[in-house]
């Protein structure tokens, strides 16, 4: 027969008690039962559980489903950087916690830039966009894109300061850009619109052999061998200024936004750039049918990739006023955008309107 | 632990429909915001896309990064100052208060559990707030790496230090 013991069980043991009454020794139990000073303190545990669940208690109703889409959407709208302007607060703050992705492609738009001139010396342009490509991508690829900063050291040397202004004339006094002119709205377009600029966003990679090999050991590979002359090479990335002109009507995506950004162009301190071009396309942390794609256009160096998430998008092309323009459209065909590029400024149309509707704003802004 | 470069998760989203509801709450718990959970929800599973962990393993690994990540923007303040500027703004509209006198006392009442939460020794603040998010005795211990026997230790050693916590303060407001 099973005899309770005099020694009391530690706090611990009162505290499993009520949670777990199972996993705590029958000879405990049985002592608690039949002592006061343990009764006492089972009560105590029992108050403080309480108050700590009421203390901590938040309530919570998942869904799962939109917890997912804005998951692919912030991780997407990371890696293309474009989406600041339209999306709700909370998207916009966790572009900041999911700026890998960001980093990650615009070492891929370095990649891109394909210039087959080395480069010697002082900085020299080696890469200027003069089209947008769409490059049909899924989340899972922008997750598993390899964060450029485990390959060398990476510096933003001048942040964009994104704020709003008054008006137009405050948007191309900030930026040098004159905002487009929308001379008719598309139908269910009201109102004013509101501008937002930013400057110019310049950062500059430098490529390290050493923290690159440093980084596959940890993964557990072995990086192909940097070709001479990479170590320590430095490449300059600048994007901007821009300026976008919004009409939100409240809403979190707005019913028509006209965004203009000086392109980006990208250069070089002194690499071979084919080579580290074909050297970057060859790290084991890009997705090989990524850079499949990636290797179709590095021809001339004006080609800016636009990752678009099968998830999320498709892609197709048309024409805006002469040039090729790339035109988006969200799964549900809710959300069209147009984007295009011409004499060294990017053009963005976009909004909660039909295909059509996008193209005919895109092919008026002044 | 980390995924080898070019090994995508092929389960992400499996594992993301499966355990984000643990996760939010966990996260909630810690920052008394559904909103500022939410957004640490979507960096632990962003790490977790990036890592190797085992998808058996998963459920663990999600619920204590979310208590670790919790706690680091708890204890930066920044997005707790920043979400009470906006309740104080009356710009957090997902979580409206039927009056003023309720919102502040909610207020009040949430920034107290926040600080004592942030006091509280790293490992006893995740093992409370696990075992409140449903975590067996068992999970806890293999996610903290103790011993069951001491997972009652240290959760009661953490209820009995937040409720002196909160008494001290309601005691001084």
């Amino acid at each position: 027969m099973r005899s309770p013991t005099d020694r009391h069980p530690t706090d611990g043991t009162l505290r499993r008690l009520l949670d777990e009454p199972a996993g705590v020794a029958d000879v405990d139990r049985d002592h608690v039962a039949g002592c006061p000073v343990c009764l006492r303190g089972l009560a105590a545990a029992r108050e403080d559980a309480v108050t700590a669940a009421t203390a901590l208690s938040c309530e919570t109703t998942p869904d799962v489903d939109l917890a997912w889409r804005r998951f692919s959407a912030a991780t997407v709208a990371s890696a293309t950087g474009s989406a600041a302007a339209r999306t709700p607060a909370p998207t916009r703050r966790r572009l900041f916690t999911l700026r890998s992705p960001v980093v990650a492609v615009l070492g891929l738009v370095v990649v891109l830039g394909g210039a087959s001139a080395a480069a010697a010396g002082d900085w020299f342009q080696i890469f200027r966009t003069e089209q947008v490509v769409p490059v049909q991508v899924s989340v899972n690829d922008l997750v598993a894109l390899p964060d450029l900063s485990n390959y060398g050291d990476l510096q933003v040397t001048s942040e964009p300061h994104v704020h709003a202004v008054a008006d137009a004339a405050a948007a191309e006094q900030a930026t040098g850009l004159r905002p487009p002119g929308v001379d008719r709205l598309p139908r269910g377009v009201t109102g004013e619109p509101s501008y937002t600029v930013g400057g110019q966003v310049t950062a500059e990679f430098t490529f390290s052999a050493e923290k690159a090999a440093r980084a596959a050991a940890t993964a557990g590979h072995s990086l192909p061998t940097p070709p001479p002359g990479l170590d320590g090479s430095r490449f300059r990335l600048v994007a901007g200024p821009g300026a976008a002109e919004i009409w939100s009507e409240g809403r979190s995506i707005p019913a028509l936004a006209v965004v203009r950004l000086a392109a980006p162009t990208a250069y070089s301190s002194g690499a071979p750039f084919a080579t580290a071009r074909d050297y970057l396309l060859s790290l084991p942390g890009l997705p090989a049918h990524l850079a499949d794609q990636l290797r179709g256009f590095t021809g001339a160096g004006t080609t800016l990739p636009l990752p678009v998430p099968a998830e999320l998008a498709t892609s197709s092309t048309a024409d805006v006023n002469g040039h090729q323009a790339t035109v988006l459209a969200s799964r549900d065909r809710t959300v069209h955008g147009v984007v295009w590029v011409e004499n060294g400024v990017v053009t963005g149309v976009a909004g909660l309107l039909g295909e059509d509707e996008v193209l005919a704003v895109a092919r008026h802004v002044g | 632990m980390t995924t080898p470069p070019g090994a995508v998760r092929s389960d992400l989203e499996q594992v993301f429909r499966r355990d984000y509801p643990r996760v939010l709450a966990v996260a909630a718990r810690v920052l008394g915001s559904r909103d500022d959970a939410d957004d640490v929800a979507q960096e632990v599973f962003l790490a977790f896309g990036r890592s190797a962990v085992p998808a058996g393993e998963a459920p663990g690994w999600l619920a204590v990064a979310a208590a670790h990540t919790a706690l680091n923007h708890l204890r930066s303040g920044r997005r707790r100052a920043a979400r009470e500027k906006a309740v104080a703004d009356g710009v957090g509209r997902r979580d409206p208060a039927p009056d003023v006198a309720e919102a502040v006392v909610t207020r009040d009442e949430r920034r107290r559990v926040r600080a004592a939460l942030a006091r509280l020794p790293r490992k006893q603040a995740v093992a409370l707030v696990l075992r409140h998010s449903g975590l067996s005795y068992a999970d806890v211990a293999a996610a903290l790496d103790l011993s069951p026997g001491s997972v009652g230790t240290t959760v009661r050693r953490a209820e009995s230090a937040l409720r002196k916590e909160l008494s001290n303060h309601a005691f001084t407001d």
